[in-house]
This record gives C-alpha cells, structure tokens and sequence, in this order.
C-alpha cells in the first residue's frame, strides 16, 4: 500500500503536467493511441520473452515519433494519421496473441493496472520520469505554449515546431506507458486529459491552470488510492472516478460563474 | 530621409512557390525599401499570404530572399515581426494577456510566475499601444481590435526591421479600421521599420502606403502608390469588383481619375 502511494504521488504529478499543454494541443486520442499500442508493445515483450514493461515503453515512443512524423508529411489530417497507427498497432498485438496461447493472464495487469503491484526498480523509474518531466516542462513549456495558441505565429517567434513536437510526443508516450502500470491501458488517457480539463474550468491565467491540474491529480490520485481500499474497488478505475468528480465540481463552478 | 541609409531591406528575386502542385507564384522580383510602407494587393487566391510565409521561411521555394541590413541597425540577421491573418485560436485558453507576453519574453516557464522584469516591460509596451488596461485580462476575451492592439505591442517590443501584416483590418468594424489606420502611421513613425502590408481595404493602402505591388501570382504592378493606385490598373487587378473604397483617394493630393460604376 505504502508503494502505491509512492507510485500514485510521483505519477500523479507527471501525466497532470504533461497533461496541460496536451489538452491545449486537442491531442487527448493521441495519448490514447499511444495508450493502446502499449497493449502490442507489451504482446510483443511476452512473444520475445523480454520484460514486458521496457518493450512497452519503446514501442510507445517509436508509435508517438512515428505519427508526429508521418502527420507533418502528408495533408491527412492528425486523428486520421493518428487512427491508422493505432488500429495497426492494435491489430498486430492481437494477431501477436492469439497466435501465443496463456499470454492473457499477463495482460490483464495491463489492461486494468494495478498500484499495488509496482516493483522498486519502477518506481525508481516513476521517480527518475517526473525529473525528466519536470526539466523537459521548465526547458520548453513556454515554447509549448506559443505553439498551443498559434503556429504561424510562434514560428515567426523562432519556435522549432517540428523539434518541440517530437520532443513532446517522446515524453508524452514515456508518460502514458509508466502511468499504465497504475491505471492500466483503458483508463491511461484520463489520467492526463481529466485533471488538466478540470483545472481548465476554472483558471484564467497559465500559471493556475498548470498548478491546479497538479493539485487536482494529486488529490484525485491519493483518495481514489484510499478509496479503493475501503470500498474494495478496482484502484485504477476508483482514481479516474474521483478526478472526474473534481471535473465535475469544476464544471458547476464555472457555470454559476458564468451566470452570476 | 537620408537617401544613403534608405536601402532595400528586402530583395526578392525571381521568386516561385508551389502548393499542392501549383505554382501560386511564379517569377516574383519585389524590393521591399527601408522605413518605407509597401502594400502588397490582390484578388483573393492571389499568393499575398503565401509570400509572406516565404518571407518567414515557413514555406519551401525557388529563388532568392535577400534581407539586407544595414551596419546602422547594428548588422546580423533581421528581426522579422508577423501578425497573421486571422489570429484564431483557443478562445477558452487560460492565459492572460501578460502570460501571452511572458510565453517569448522570459525563459522561466510561466507556471512558475511572471518576472519583474518581464510585467514592467509588457505594461510598457502596452501602454505604448493604449491598452494597458488590458494586462491581466484573458487573451479569449478580448475583441478583434483589442487582440490586434495586443500583438502590435508583442511585436513592437522585439523593434523588428521588417513588419509583416496580413490582413490587418479584417474582423474590425469600420471605426476601428479608421482609428486603426491613425494608430499604424503613429507607430510607424516612432518606429520606423520597413512596413510590409497585405490588405483588401484599399482606403487603408492610399492612406498608408508609400509603394505598392499589385499581385497575382506574379507581379501585375509594382511603383509609387500614386502611380499604381489609378482606377485603371485596380479594374484590372480586380475585374469587375471594382473596390468600395475609390473615393477615399480624393482626399489624397493625387486623385486619379473617377473610377468607373461599376457594371451591373
């Protein structure tokens, strides 16, 4: 319990960050794909007979760059480049498994996540990711920002589109394959898009939204923990139950808000 | 000016670029001069914005974009300001007109705070734009005219050599175009960079510009205002759909002849 915890406090704050810019970009089924291609990655680990968790983390990193590559060298647009990759990647992993038999036991760890499971050596990994993600955010969130709100323009401002994209999709993908462990493969995307979606309702200015998705994760994360404890519930699916309660109250704040 | 500092700062030569396989501007030779107002018109489709983007080297092309500069400006590359056509984006971003500032003024990531530094300057180049007041308003909430204010202080802060608009009137109700033409001649004359201006609205291209090329996808006219702003050439440029706006230049020293009614 005391390691979910520790699990939960050093994810929670990663996919929140990651999260900000990634709902201004609208990439919300981005992540999603990357989510789900974890599932081939993970197929493919078993099938090689190599750490499921260290394939899934590559092979999500080669589907992120994949499509941000492929999406600036065609005129299709983003969720059809985006749809292509992941049905691809979804279909080789269940052609991957049906082939191999007894592989879905270890998939359903995957699937749903589970905290309680994590191992030292992962969350020395979670710990060593919101490092990353925190110097990566420091480095280049502003830069991030100005492409959110206006290519043009933030290309006339000497912003490198084309390397702040690829950067971020590598880290988005490192997050969404450690944030699987915890919340498993279904419920990945929430973890990133609710809480930052949350802190949206409610912010006026940058500096608030990105501190009360944070906060928002963390509260969400420890209590779904808790929750799932005393009520005996999946612990993935309790934490993205309570970050969606949070949307929910911030939603009826702005709207009284609005209405004032 | 002193004509020896007056220079081109823009040298296109035999310029072509393509989109989807065709060629949107073909043979483009165009200097734009130091300190100068040039105005960039055509029909739509014409490839004004798509110059633009090969002047920002967002674009692929064959040719030659020379930017010359002179030592006086202190020599290297020049600074290049753009505001878009439509500058539309996420109305419901949280961001405040002084985070919009500090995304290109300061290294510290916004989440971690505006720097002094950063909220004196950003109200000081908004004060020089009038719209001071706006500092910690949400960039989503502001109108067409006060967004436009907004960037032109972003912009001006940076003194660029060359400014590129596209479209600077468009979304502005017609006060705000007259009021807006009174406001770029005031800045330009604090500023003086090289003006490069794309608009439809041929009373703001009278009263502003110094030089003007008739685009479409190839150089139609180029000369002094006076010389290329007659009704003649306009009836060519634009067919039939004589422009609205032909009186205006009575009220200019150079009136050309009456423009013709238009047919129909």
């Amino acid at each position: 319990m005391k390691r979910a915890l520790l699990a939960m406090l050093l994810v929670a704050p990663a996919t929140a960050a990651i999260g900000v810019p990634l709902v201004q970009f609208r990439m919300a089924f981005f992540s999603d794909a990357i989510g789900h291609s974890a599932f081939t990655g993970v197929a493919l680990g078993i099938l090689l007979g190599v750490s499921p968790t260290w394939t899934m983390v590559v092979f999500g990193a080669l589907v992120a760059v994949g499509i941000v590559l492929v999406k600036g060298r065609t005129d299709l647009s983003a969720d059809t480049v985006i749809g292509v990759f992941f049905s691809t990647a979804i279909a080789l992993g269940i052609a991957i498994i049906s082939r191999a038999k007894g592989l879905t036991r270890n998939l359903q760890m995957f699937l749903y996540g589970d905290p309680l499971a994590i191992s030292d050596a992962e969350i020395v990994w979670l710990l060593f990711l919101l490092l990353l993600v925190g110097f990566f955010l420091i480095v280049t969130y502003n830069r991030l920002l100005l492409l959110g709100i206006h290519e043009g323009f933030a290309r006339s401002k000497g912003v490198r589109v084309k390397a702040v994209e690829v950067s971020f999709a590598l880290i988005t993908s490192l997050v969404v394959t450690a944030a699987i462990r915890t919340v498993g493969i279904l419920l990945v995307t929430a973890l990133l898009i609710i809480p930052a979606a949350a802190a949206r309702n409610i912010a006026r200015a940058a500096a608030p939204a990105f501190l009360l998705s944070i906060g928002i994760s963390l509260f969400s994360g420890v209590c779904g923990l808790i929750a799932s404890y005393y009520l005996d519930t999946a612990t993935g699916a309790t934490i993205v139950l309570a970050s969606s309660a949070c949307f929910i109250l911030t939603a009826a704040m702005r709207t009284a808000r609005s209405n004032e | 000016m002193n004509p020896e500092i007056c220079r081109h700062t823009l040298e296109i030569r035999n310029l072509s670029a393509r989109k989807g396989g065709i060629e949107v501007l073909s043979g483009i030779n165009a200097d734009i001069r130091c300190g100068r107002v040039t105005a960039l018109i055509g029909p739509n489709g014409a490839g004004k914005t798509m110059l633009l983007h090969a002047i920002l080297g967002q674009v692929p092309y064959t040719g030659e974009i020379r930017f010359c500069r002179h030592k006086e400006h202190g020599g290297g590359s020049p600074r290049i300001g753009y505001i878009p056509q439509h500058f539309a984006f996420d109305r419901e971003t949280p961001l405040t007109v002084l985070d919009f500032f500090a995304l290109s003024a300061q290294k510290r990531p916004v989440f971690l705070g505006i720097s002094r530094a950063v909220r004196r300057m950003a109200l000081e180049s908004l004060e020089r734009a009038e719209v001071a007041h706006l500092a910690d308003r949400r960039l989503g909430r502001l109108s067409g005219g006060e967004l436009q204010r907004v960037l032109f202080a972003l912009i001006l802060h940076d003194s660029p050599d060359i400014l590129l608009l596209d479209e600077p009137v468009s979304g502005v109700d017609l006060a705000g175009g007259e009021q807006f033409s009174r406001f770029l001649s005031q800045i330009h004359n604090d500023a003086r960079f090289s003006l490069l201006l794309v608009s439809h609205d041929l009373s703001l291209v009278a009263r502003q510009a110094d030089e003007v090329i008739c685009l479409n996808r190839r150089i139609i006219r180029q000369g002094m205002a006076k010389e290329v702003l007659t009704a003649e050439n306009l009836a060519e440029i634009y067919g039939d759909d004589i422009p609205l706006f032909l009186h205006y230049f009575a009220g200019k020293d150079q009136s050309p002849r009456e423009p013709r009614a238009a047919k129909g």
